[in-house]
């Protein structure tokens, strides 16, 4: 097993597009790590660089300690998983499992051992004699992946291999692939652009958009400390709510004045003394959608309570969405079950929001202001 | 699915009238020839329009296959057209190939001359070819006609073959190249294996090139023994009176298996034609 | 090589080996792009493209049978001969009628058939098709071989079916007129199963939804044809009329064969007949050679005004 390394990592195109800019990270030695952005991100291309099917523009990629910019994707023991399995279909699941093994010249006994003991891991003992054309989506998805674990390589490569199944099977493979994981130890690179995905399968995540990596965290640090605006809203289901306003008052009585409401929050004494120096400046705040409660005796200690208009209510059994709106600002709230009155534009509700879990995001840069900075991980 | 009583009465029986009178005509010369290439010796010359004729022999097909250069000229045309075949498989899986999977620069310019090959007239190439197998004295050789063949069935089977690779999916070299193939390797263990359809097309549309030419082949080949197919049947046919019976019993032997392949594999061709068209 | 110092240089010693790597990933890319087209390029280039340039400086040339080894570059004497004689340009005319007449027939029966064969009730569609493509299938000089042997005058069988049906017998073959509507008609006949397949083909990918849209809205099945069939089959059909013009107007083997070389007279030619005949049968070479130039120019033209017209360069490329 290896890790992956990449230095300012970059690729631009013939027409001049750069669909990467200066990548650099580390992905540890049986680490499984993410890749997750919204499409045209990046997130592919950086992948198929590390697999050898897009040139390196520029920069430095090391798997293990070899730096591979210079070598075919056959040299550098990688395997990957595809968005459509690409399984070759004329060959059956035992040859296309056992295709990658015998091109690099294996022991035919070593060969049907490995490609065995594959599909014994993966379930699809009973199909081995079959063409892909006959196979369920998910039996397809669990032979590219044998297609590559046979290969033992250094490096893992999934290129969201999941996209294409139906939910119900999405999460089952997502825990399999999980437990593959462990159970391989092995060095995984994974794309998607589902972040409950990333979040649910990653020891990591690294964040693309518009070919800038954003942040690369933990899953939880990545969700509770934000580095950006962008990271905060793509990260989490419902999204983050993001309020414009600005800072007012002096000395340690700051609080968020949203614009054209008067819906105002007082700041706790760590985010004033970090936002001090931003008094009187266009500021964002945001808040996620539990972090929001109805008023009254469930709602948090020190939390400051506002006036919104409700205008839709989900009731999930488990928990209620709302929709509210006051003036230009609209929120979503994951709140507890409990008595919610009928929505409409005369409905009015109080919110309380839990003041310790505010973050505050410039507006020029979107850069966050009060974040801790990223987790050590190693 | 039409409902069946949407359809009125009179419009299929005008559709299969159509269908049956167009059946007939596609049929009918080729039953003259059956029926021609059995008849007696002295009975070739008849108005009679029956099928069978009277006093029906295989006569001539005994004489043409013992005692004419029919099976030499079968050979000859074998030989070529086999050549021509392999050639025109090989040449355009590859050509086709690289023209489907990369982009470089000349790659439109060379589509776009594939195509305008087929505007030049048969003298417009056979004319200066003439003039240099003259010239090398390579006139009556198998290697001119082979050459001017393959190259006359190169492009359109080089666009053929780039429209069927052109649908599928390119992640399958990738898997393959990451699996450990080299790009040639990717190609032709995976991506020729799975281009069979259109190889077969590729194959065929060679084959025939070569099996079914005339004008050409009278131009470059002189002496009898060294014929192809066409060459010596036209012969035959030159002489009404004595021949014509040979004549039918030989297009009736050549014709009948490239027609039964071309029949077996119309069902491709159906498909070929079109994603070459329209994915071209 | 390198490895070592990468890990630790500076980002200068990295830019180098990637510009490195590029180049040697873009000679083996080049290398392996020209092992595949190498060959075909060179047979082309040899076959087609230098023989071409040859038949340039042979239409610029008085090479004939006279001076088949000593001849030379006389200028563009020679396309002024083949555009003032006369008989050239009743060629030319005929030629055209071949060319619509033909292709007229191939596309109208071609679609129609296909149309029908199309149709839901149909059955035994295999056997059909089958038996509506043997004459694409039947090697063309056998056909042409064949049509002439059916357009003799006192044995063919054309002439005697009319004399069941009490119609006169026709001298087909030789007068000029008859022999014209002789190679037509051969020509007809084997060229219509091709526009019926690639029909065939375009109107498979037609979506039923769009009749059953249209039956609901109350449409006669010629409406349906020319508002839904006609403009979804025109992307598969513009390309393949385009090459069946330029079959047609290059088929030599049809008019050939079926009229034994242009009988009666030298009457029955169209322009590649004709050149072929003033090459090999005349050997006037450097004269045939400006014709081939002429036909090719023609053909060359009007695929580009009528692709352009027809907006189906999308479709061939």
């Amino acid at each position: 097993m290896a890790r992956v390394r990449l230095d300012t990592v970059r690729k631009v195109y013939p027409n001049g597009f750069e669909a990467v800019h200066g990548a650099s990270f580390e992905v540890q030695d049986g680490e499984f790590v993410v890749f997750v952005g919204p499409s045209g991100c990046g997130k592919s291309t950086l992948l198929r660089m590390i697999a050898g099917l897009e040139e390196i523009t520029s920069g430095t990629l090391h798997i293990g300690d070899r730096v591979v910019n210079d070598l075919a994707p056959k040299d550098r023991d990688v395997a990957m998983v595809f968005q459509n399995y690409a399984l070759y279909p004329h060959l059956t699941v035992y040859d296309n499992m056992a295709f990658g093994l015998k091109i690099r010249k294996f022991p035919k006994a070593e060969i049907d051992e490995r490609v065995r003991e594959a599909a014994r891991i993966l379930g699809v003992e009973q199909v081995l004699d079959r063409k892909p054309k006959l196979l369920s989506g998910g039996q397809r998805q669990r032979v590219a992946v044998g297609r590559a674990i046979v290969r033992k390589p250094e490096v893992f490569l999934f290129d969201e291999p999941l996209s294409n199944l139906d939910a119900k099977l999405r999460v089952q493979m997502r825990t399999e692939i999980s437990r593959l994981h462990s159970q391989l130890g092995a060095t995984m690179i994974y794309v998607t652009h589902d972040q409950v995905e990333a979040m649910t399968m990653g020891d990591r995540i690294v964040v693309l958009k518009d070919g800038e990596v954003q942040q690369i965290d933990t899953p939880l640090h990545l969700y509770d400390h934000p580095a950006n605006q962008f990271v905060a809203g793509f990260i989490g289901s419902p999204a983050m709510n993001f309020l414009s306003g600005r800072i007012d008052g002096s000395g340690d009585a700051l609080s968020f004045v949203a614009d054209e409401t008067a819906l105002s929050v007082p700041l706790g004494a760590s985010d004033a003394s970090l936002l001090r120096a931003h008094a009187g400046q266009a500021i964002t705040l945001g808040i996620r959608p539990e972090d929001l409660y109805v008023a009254g005796p469930t709602a948090p200690n020190g939390s400051a309570t506002s006036r919104w208009t409700l205008d839709v209510v989900e009731p999930m059994g488990n928990e209620i969405v709302l929709y509210v709106s006051s003036g230009p600002h609209t929120a979503v709230a994951r709140v507890a079950p409990q008595p919610i009155p009928e929505p409409g534009t005369d409905t009015d509700i109080d919110l309380a929001l839990d003041t310790s879990k505010l973050h505050f995001f410039d507006q020029e840069t979107e850069a966050a202001l009060t974040e801790t900075p990223t987790a050590d991980l190693a | 699915m039409a409902k069946p009583n949407s359809t009125n009465l009179g419009g299929m029986i005008w559709a299969y009238a159509v269908l049956a009178v167009f059946a007939f005509i596609s049929v009918y010369p080729i039953t003259r020839i059956i029926t021609v290439s059995l008849r007696p010796g002295d009975r070739l010359l008849s108005t009679s329009l029956d099928f069978i004729p009277d006093g029906a022999t295989l006569d001539n097909y005994r004489v043409l296959l013992f005692e004419t250069p029919f099976l030499r000229w079968l050979f000859n045309s074998l030989l070529v057209s086999v050549v021509v075949t392999i050639t025109g498989v090989a040449l355009a899986s590859t050509a086709g190939y690289a023209l489907s999977r990369y982009k470089f620069r000349g790659r439109n310019s060379m589509l776009g001359g594939l195509l305008i090959t087929q505007m030049f007239p048969a003298t417009m190439l056979l004319l200066p070819l003439y003039v240099v197998l003259i010239n090398l004295r390579l006139l009556d050789s198998y290697l001119g006609l082979v050459v001017i063949y393959s190259a006359t069935a190169l492009p359109f089977c080089v666009w053929q073959m780039k429209g069927y690779y052109d649908t599928i999916p390119p992640a399958l070299e990738e898997a393959a190249r990451i699996d450990g193939c080299t790009p040639w390797q990717a190609f032709y263990r995976v991506i020729f294996p799975l281009a069979a359809p259109a190889l077969v097309i590729t194959a065929l549309f060679s084959f025939m090139t070569a099996w079914n030419e005339y004008v050409v082949a009278n131009v470059v080949l002189q002496d009898t023994a060294m014929f192809t197919l066409p060459l010596g049947l036209k012969m035959f046919q030159n002489d009404m009176s004595t021949q014509w019976g040979l004549y039918a019993a030989g297009a009736l032997l050549v014709s009948i298996p490239v027609v039964g392949l071309f029949l077996i594999l119309s069902r491709y061709l159906i498909s070929g034609l079109t994603l070459g068209a329209v994915k071209g | 090589m390198l490895e070592g110092k990468t890990t630790t240089a500076g980002l200068k010693v990295q830019q180098r080996t990637a510009a490195q790597s590029k180049t040697r990933e873009a000679r083996q890319r080049t290398l392996f792009l020209w092992g595949l087209l190498g060959p075909t390029v060179l047979i082309v280039l040899a076959v087609v493209a230098y023989p071409f340039v040859y038949n340039v400086v042979l239409s610029l040339s008085n090479m004939n049978i006279y001076h088949i080894r000593d001849w030379e570059v006389i200028g563009l004497q020679q396309y002024a001969s083949v555009l003032t004689e006369p008989a050239v340009w009743v060629v030319f005319f005929k030629t055209v009628v071949w060319t619509l007449v033909n292709i007229v027939f191939h596309v109208g029966l071609g679609v129609w058939l296909a149309v029908i064969l199309n149709k839901a009730f149909i059955v035994g569609k295999p056997a059909w098709r089958v038996l509506l493509i043997l004459p694409w299938a039947l090697p063309q000089y056998i056909t042409a071989l064949t049509w002439r042997g059916m357009f003799n005058y006192e044995y063919g069988a054309i002439n005697l079916i009319g004399g069941v049906f009490g119609m006169d017998s026709i001298a087909w073959l030789t007068s000029p007129f008859e022999a014209f509507v002789a190679v037509i008609l051969t020509n007809i006949w084997l060229g219509f199963p091709f526009m019926m397949v690639v029909a065939l083909g375009g109107l498979q990918s037609i979506p039923g939804e769009l009749y059953e849209a249209a039956d609901v809205d109350g449409a006669s099945e010629w409406t349906k044809f020319w508002k839904i069939t006609a403009p979804l089959l025109r992307p598969v059909m513009i390309p393949a009329i385009t090459l069946g013009i330029v079959w047609t107007f290059n088929n030599i083997n049809v008019v050939w064969l079926v009229s034994n070389g242009g009988e009666p007279n030298d009457q029955t030619h169209i322009l590649v007949s004709y050149v072929y005949e003033a090459a090999f049968s005349m050997y006037r070479f450097g004269w045939a050679a400006a014709l081939s130039m002429v036909i090719f120019g023609i053909l060359f033209l009007f695929t580009q005004v009528f692709l352009k017209k027809t907006n189906a360069t999308e479709a061939a490329y």
